[in-house]
């Protein structure tokens, strides 16, 4: 069992806890894709979740936000545990931002109007102030001249850029990343990254699944390494790559790079 | 060295162009033998079914100028076909109606910034088509290709054959005038005010310059005077074509000072409310009892709207959710009480005295909107809309509700005074209004989470897709009034608009389930992860995708509403097709009549589900669904 504050330095260690998963098990019919996790994540800290296909990272950051329910153990995000209570519920997502593989803009909405409704809808703003809002976000991502089209007329890395604005314009504290750039040719790749390295700058609290090693290298506070549902090694990235410690992490690394 | 050829890059060449190369237009000549007779087998299927079209014409032909078609039965019957038993005095209210609903089309194209218009090529195509279609009546009605069945018809008269020639070489000779003679037509866009200016000015001039003669039907005897059309027909039209070009351009000038989001709103609202008010108010003109009216229904509609709406606005403060839903219950278990005693008859549930009709809808309408305030809670503003929205219902629904109470002032032979083409469309408006948010509830409980919905939706879809229509029409027509609690009736076309509905609206269900699974797993996940309810979710993402993508089968069923508005004849409804089939076979002078009716009648349907079938495809272009 890998201790969920392995490879913590004394300034993180100090920083609060922001989500706690306690022997999380979770089963789809017979097959079960999470085998016990024990995983804390800190304020601020950037995590990386790595692993082959089939090891249970997506499902684990998809219980995070309820997006699937975990039949065993506890998952506390912000002092909030996650039951089947559903204003629990409401509150983890209103703090908990989500970026897909496969992006999920509203196609039948502008660019605008897809950062704009969850601010208008969910948080009650005014429209004013919601464009307002969206159009900074837009930009900090940096596709402003995009606003009246619709997702259809972007690039694939357009739109995932537009989707990081969307998640931020609920103004969540945490953000998980499921694969956000495997859907992507590569030129586009680094343009989203790009946006995300500047989040993780700002202090955002990210977990990001992934298979980008240079993002992980540069940016991650802590790279977990996850296989058949299970945290295999957990350290920060330098050791990480380079001094492996397990024989499966060695394995994966070399396939890998 | 001197004969080494040394390229050099030639600036005075073109540069590359990145436009699309043109599609070539093909001549027609040259279509004509790409397509149609490019090999010996496809010259032979051509011949054949060119021949089987050409009889199929011909046979069509011989029953519009049989001798034995008497067509005054339809030209001295058009008021009968259009309103039936509605007063001819009167006449003037349906008149009132077409305009308004002229004014609002217009309007609506308006609103929706809809300006179609038609490239000159494929007009010129279309007119020269037509002059040669026109051009092959006039050549089966005068020589005949000599054997049968492409003889020759007789009984076209004189008239009308020399009047097809003309109208034939016409447009021949413009169509091909313009496709030989005018510069890359194909480039050319006609504006649709030209259009629209020369449909209507082409309407008027035929009515008050073609001499189509005038019947009059008088003491069981039709007496034929030459001359232009009946004045009775000429000037209301006249009227109407002047109305469509002008709403057309107001419509548009409008554009300028309402904002676009707001005269959509209202022209949709128009289109939901309006009709109901020109068939009860305008058509029925009810006889309102004005002292009535002061004394009960406005103090009654000002109670329930202020009231209401006060209510509204403080249910609808962030925070007060979980008390909206509390009141809303009780009020719901109020109206629900109400219904029950006015069920089992005054007094008889604790003294309580049953209360008028009205109050009842209205308090239920009242638990729904307080259910639904959390929904729409947010800033004063939206409050304060939210509200409105509600006096606005109430405004609306009570003046409705009072009309339909009161006894009209139309002297009618035999009521319903709905009657003819007026009860198919009126039928058919209806039934799609109220079948379609019925389908979308329906098909929503069907893909439900919860079990009760999925189990008792799928039961009713289930029930109704296997019983035909006519039965469902019979049942409703006989027992309804059996199921509904004492005191309250319901008239026979009113039974059978229930009915109708609930047919409807099982297919309806179908269709949007269709469309709902079609919609990706990652819209509901991404609606989720942003914290959208389930009830924003389905309003905001999940239906207007989905009823997108069923729009052409929506258009499919509502064409098919319209036309099976024809079985309501076998119920006791005299609509459009009873009149032709019966009413005017039945007539003295006409004895027997039924071939030119029943041509017109279908003549009629076809023309609307055309028209429907063809605003569909556009509607598809529009929004880049389908082909």
């Amino acid at each position: 069992m890998i201790a969920p504050d392995t490879a913590l330095t004394p300034e993180m260690a100090a920083r609060d806890d922001i989500i706690i998963c306690r022997g999380v098990k979770k089963w789809f019919g017979d097959f079960q894709a999470l085998n016990g996790i024990d995983l804390v994540v800190k304020d601020r800290e950037v995590m990386v979740v790595l692993g082959p296909s089939g090891s249970g990272k997506s499902t684990l950051i998809r219980c995070i936000n309820r997006l699937e329910v975990h039949q065993e153990g506890d998952i506390i995000v912000d002092g909030i545990e996650l039951t089947n209570d559903l204003r629990n519920i409401d509150k983890v997502r209103s703090e908990v931002g989500m970026v897909f593989q496969s992006f999920n803009l509203f196609p039948h909405l502008t660019v605008l109007e897809n950062v704009t409704l969850a601010p208008i809808w969910v948080r009650k703003k005014p429209k004013a102030e919601a464009i307002d809002l969206a159009m900074a976000l837009l930009e900090r991502v940096g596709i402003p001249e995009q606003a009246e089209k619709f997702p259809g007329q972007l690039s694939g890395g357009q739109q995932q850029r537009v989707a990081i604005a969307r998640s931020l314009a609920m103004e969540p504290k945490i953000m998980l990343f499921d694969e956000p750039t495997s859907a992507l040719d590569p030129e586009m790749i680094s343009e989203v990254l790009d946006v995300m390295k500047v989040l993780a700058r700002e202090g955002m609290t990210m977990i990001v699944v992934t298979h980008e090693m240079g993002f992980a290298r540069e940016v991650a506070d802590r790279v977990v390494f996850m296989e058949e549902g299970a945290v295999v090694e957990i350290n920060q990235p330098e050791p990480f790559f380079t001094a492996p410690e397990s024989d499966r992490t060695k394995l994966f690394l070399s396939q890998i790079l | 060295m001197s004969d080494t050829q040394i390229l050099v890059a030639d600036d005075s060449e073109e540069p590359l162009t990145n436009t699309r190369p043109e599609i070539p237009i093909v001549a027609p000549r040259r279509w004509l033998k790409e397509n149609l007779f490019s090999s010996k087998s496809n010259t032979i299927q051509t011949f054949l079914f060119t021949g089987l079209m050409l009889s199929i014409v011909r046979w069509l032909l011989s029953l519009i100028f049989a001798e034995a078609s008497d067509w005054t039965s339809v030209t001295t019957n058009m008021r009968l076909l259009f309103g039936y038993n509605y007063p001819a005095e009167q006449f003037i209210r349906v008149w009132f109606c077409l305009g308004v609903i002229i004014v609002a089309a217009m309007f609506t194209m308006g609103a929706w910034n809809a300006k179609p218009d038609f490239s000159l090529r494929k007009m010129a195509i279309s007119t020269t088509a037509g002059g040669g279609f026109l051009a092959m009546i006039w050549f089966m009605c005068t020589v005949g290709f000599g054997f049968a069945p492409l003889q020759k018809v007789d009984g076209m008269p004189s008239g009308l054959r020399l009047g097809t020639f003309l109208l034939a070489a016409l447009l021949i000779a413009l169509g091909l005038g313009v496709l030989n003679f005018v510069h890359e037509p194909h480039k050319i866009w006609i504006k649709f005010t030209t259009v629209l200016y020369a449909f209507a000015g082409a309407v008027v001039a035929f009515l008050w310059l073609v001499p189509f003669g005038r019947y009059e039907f008088a003491d069981g005897e039709v007496i034929n005077e030459s001359g232009t059309v009946a004045t009775s027909t000429k000037v209301p039209w006249t009227y109407m074509m002047l109305l469509l070009v002008g709403a057309y351009f107001v419509g548009r000038w409008l554009r300028q000072f309402i904002p676009e989001g707001s005269y959509r709103m209202v022209m949709v609202i128009w289109w939901i409310v309006g009709p109901s008010f020109l068939i009860f108010h305008v058509l029925r003109d009810p006889a309102f009892d004005m002292g009535y009216v002061f004394r009960v229904d406005i103090p009654m509609a000002l109670a329930f709207g202020l009231g209401g709406g006060a209510l509204l606005y403080a249910l609808a403060k962030p925070g007060r959710g979980e008390l909206a839903r509390v009141v809303g219950a009780v009020l719901l278990f109020f109206a629900a009480y109400n219904w029950l005693t006015a069920g089992l008859g005054s007094g008889h549930l604790f003294g309580w005295e049953s209360m008028l009709q009205k109050a009842r809808i209205t308090f239920l309408m009242l638990s729904f909107a307080v259910l639904m305030a959390p929904t729409f809670s947010g800033e004063p503003a939206a409050r304060r809309r939210f509200a409105y929205g509600w006096i606005g219902f109430i405004a609306i629904s009570h003046w409705l509700i009072t009309g339909v109470n009161t006894p009209s002032t139309l002297d009618i032979a035999a009521p319903p005074f709905l009657g003819g083409f007026v009860l198919t469309v009126a039928i058919a408006y209806y039934v799609f209004l109220a079948s379609f948010p019925l389908g979308i509830l329906m098909a929503l409980a069907r893909t439900s989470k919860l079990p009760l919905f999925r189990v008792m939706s799928t039961v009713y879809i289930e029930f109704i897709r296997g019983i035909p229509l006519i039965t469902v029409l019979f049942f409703f027509s006989i027992m309804l009034n059996l199921f509904l609690p004492n005191g309250m009736t319901i008239s026979e076309l009113g039974a059978i608009f229930v009915g109708y509905t609930l047919f409807s609206g099982a297919y309806m269900a179908e269709n949007i389930r269709g469309g709902l699974q079609a919609i990706r797993k990652g819209q509901y996940e991404a609606s989720d992860s942003l914290g959208l309810t389930t009830v924003q979710r389905t309003l905001l993402i999940v239906l207007p995708q989905a009823l997108r993508v069923t729009i052409p089968n929506l258009v499919g069923q509502a064409i098919g509403t319209f036309k099976e508005t024809s079985l309501i004849a076998i119920v006791g409804g005299f609509d459009l097709l009873r009149i032709g089939n019966s009413t005017i076979p039945a007539q003295s002078v006409f004895q027997g009549q039924k071939r030119p009716a029943l041509l017109f009648v279908c003549f009629v349907y076809w023309v609307f589900a055309y028209s429907m079938s063809r605003a569909s495809r556009r509607l598809e272009t529009k929004l880049d669904v389908g082909d």
